[in-house]
């Protein structure tokens, strides 16, 4: 067992951790942020998606140990107490959700993608999203949501309209 | 509370911070070693059972990553990723930065995996293997004895497995500087999320010569020398590149997963490096 630090959406927490113990665990179990979610532990499905240092990483691929002194942010830390991120909005508004447990990493990827690229190709987009499996929604409407995040990214002023 | 773990038995933690501490690491490190890259395969393997180290060797913190020049050569540290790859600029060696391109499995893993990790893993499906052996890579290795290299031709020695022995961790990748060589690469999957069935990679380079590497086909990547001129449009030339690829899998034998026999990857081998060939492209994509 050995003590790492962690700065999880802005709070520091030092917890002790075996060095077998995945990240996403620690975060779920120790830290009791459960919206980061375990999907398929292979590194496939992006459930786990958070962002690490300011990259989205698969954190069941990640040991808490290697995690050491890192920033996090997971899908609790995206809004902001004004409201929700324009990309959870755009999700919303276009329905890119059925049972939502791929939804954290689907955010995450697409806030990563804004960040850089507001006004990301067709093929970006769908290259962002490859590592984030949904089995409910066929993608279509995922895909209509991160193009509906990065029009709103482009007119910041235009608050899109709540459902 | 305790937190779920899904592997029966720990192991030792080791994060050295420069090349002395993970010298000592490899040296003093007990039972079976795993070094760990970006952890997009040992992880998961580690969860699943499939990886059980006694101790696990982490250059998380060794400081291994990025690109650099030097005396003609280009050096990739081990930890490289794929993101590396794909925003340094100017590319030393596009070849790289179109391989990490189609790297899937989305940000999140090209954010963390490595070329070293790639490398070294040794999965008969990566991209990297093969494309190093295109390129004429040497795979530099640090032990507690010192640092020996090895060129890529003679480091895969299987599927999953190596010449690096469980006290060596590689640390760096040297290529000769690519100059105005231009490059092809092909892969062909079953589906875009798939891992590939097979890779071809093509370096012509200026001098003349022209080598064409497989990954994928057989238990170990192979390279073929061609000599110019090149006509993939050629049909005497196809049988040509064809009966070079399969001589060369018929000796090292093919593989075969849950995705692809061995006598298909075979059967296909000789046509993807014949795209691979068609796809030789300059270093416009260089800047």
């Amino acid at each position: 067992m050995q003590p790492i630090r962690l700065t999880v959406n802005g709070d520091k927490h030092e917890v002790t951790v075996d060095p077998r113990d995945l990240l996403v665990y620690v975060i779920r179990e120790r830290i009791g942020l459960t919206g980061t979610n375990v999907g398929c532990l292979t590194g496939d499905c992006g459930a786990c998606t958070v962002t690490l240092d300011g990259r989205t990483a698969k954190s069941c691929s990640v040991l808490a140990v290697t995690a050491d002194g890192s920033e996090i942010r997971t899908i609790e830390g995206l809004a902001s107490p004004a409201g929700l991120d324009p990309v959870q909005e755009a999700f919303w508004k276009e329905n890119g959700f059925q049972c939502g447990y791929c939804l954290p990493g689907m955010l995450l990827a697409t806030r990563e993608l804004l960040d850089e690229d507001p006004d990301p190709a067709e093929e970006d987009i769908t290259r962002t999203i490859d590592g984030n499996l949904c089995r409910c929604t066929g993608y279509t409407t995922i895909l209509r949501a991160v193009r509906t995040a990065a029009r709103r990214a482009q007119h910041r002023d235009e608050r899109p309209e709540r459902p | 509370m305790k937190t779920p773990s899904a592997t029966r038995t720990t192991f030792d933690y080791r994060a050295p911070e420069d090349l002395d501490g993970l010298a000592d690491a490899l040296g003093t490190a007990r039972g079976a070693v795993s070094v760990l890259g970006g952890g997009t395969m040992l992880v998961p393997d580690i969860s699943h059972g499939t990886a059980q180290p006694d101790t696990v060797v982490d250059l998380a913190r060794t400081g291994l990553s990025g690109l650099r020049r030097a005396d003609g050569e280009v050096v990739v540290g081990a930890m490289t990723t794929y993101r590396d790859l794909l925003t340094t600029a100017p590319a030393p060696v596009p070849l790289l930065r179109r391989l990490a391109a189609g790297v899937t499995g989305g940000p999140q893993i090209r954010n963390r995996g490595t070329v070293g990790g790639s490398a070294a893993f040794a999965n008969p499906s990566s991209d990297v293997p093969a494309a190093l052996l295109a390129l004429r890579a040497r795979m530099r290795l640090l032990s507690p004895d010192g640092v020996r290299e090895v060129p890529a031709s003679d480091f895969y020695t299987g599927p999953f497995a190596t010449v690096r022995r469980d006290d060596e961790a590689l640390i760096e990748i040297t290529l000769p500087d690519p100059g105005a060589a231009s490059f092809g690469y092909v892969k062909f999957k079953l589906s875009v999320g798939s891992w590939p069935i097979v890779t071809a990679t093509a370096v012509a380079e200026s001098g003349g010569g022209l080598r064409v590497a497989v990954g994928g086909a057989g238990r170990v990547p192979v390279a073929v020398m061609l000599t110019e001129p090149a006509d993939p449009a050629d049909p005497e030339w196809l049988a040509h590149i064809r009966e070079r690829v399969e001589s060369e899998l018929d000796s090292v034998g093919t593989w075969t997963d849950e995705l692809a026999e061995g006598t298909y990857r075979r059967r296909i081998a000789g046509t993807i490096a014949a795209r691979s060939v068609a796809a030789l492209r300059g270093d416009d994509e260089r800047r």
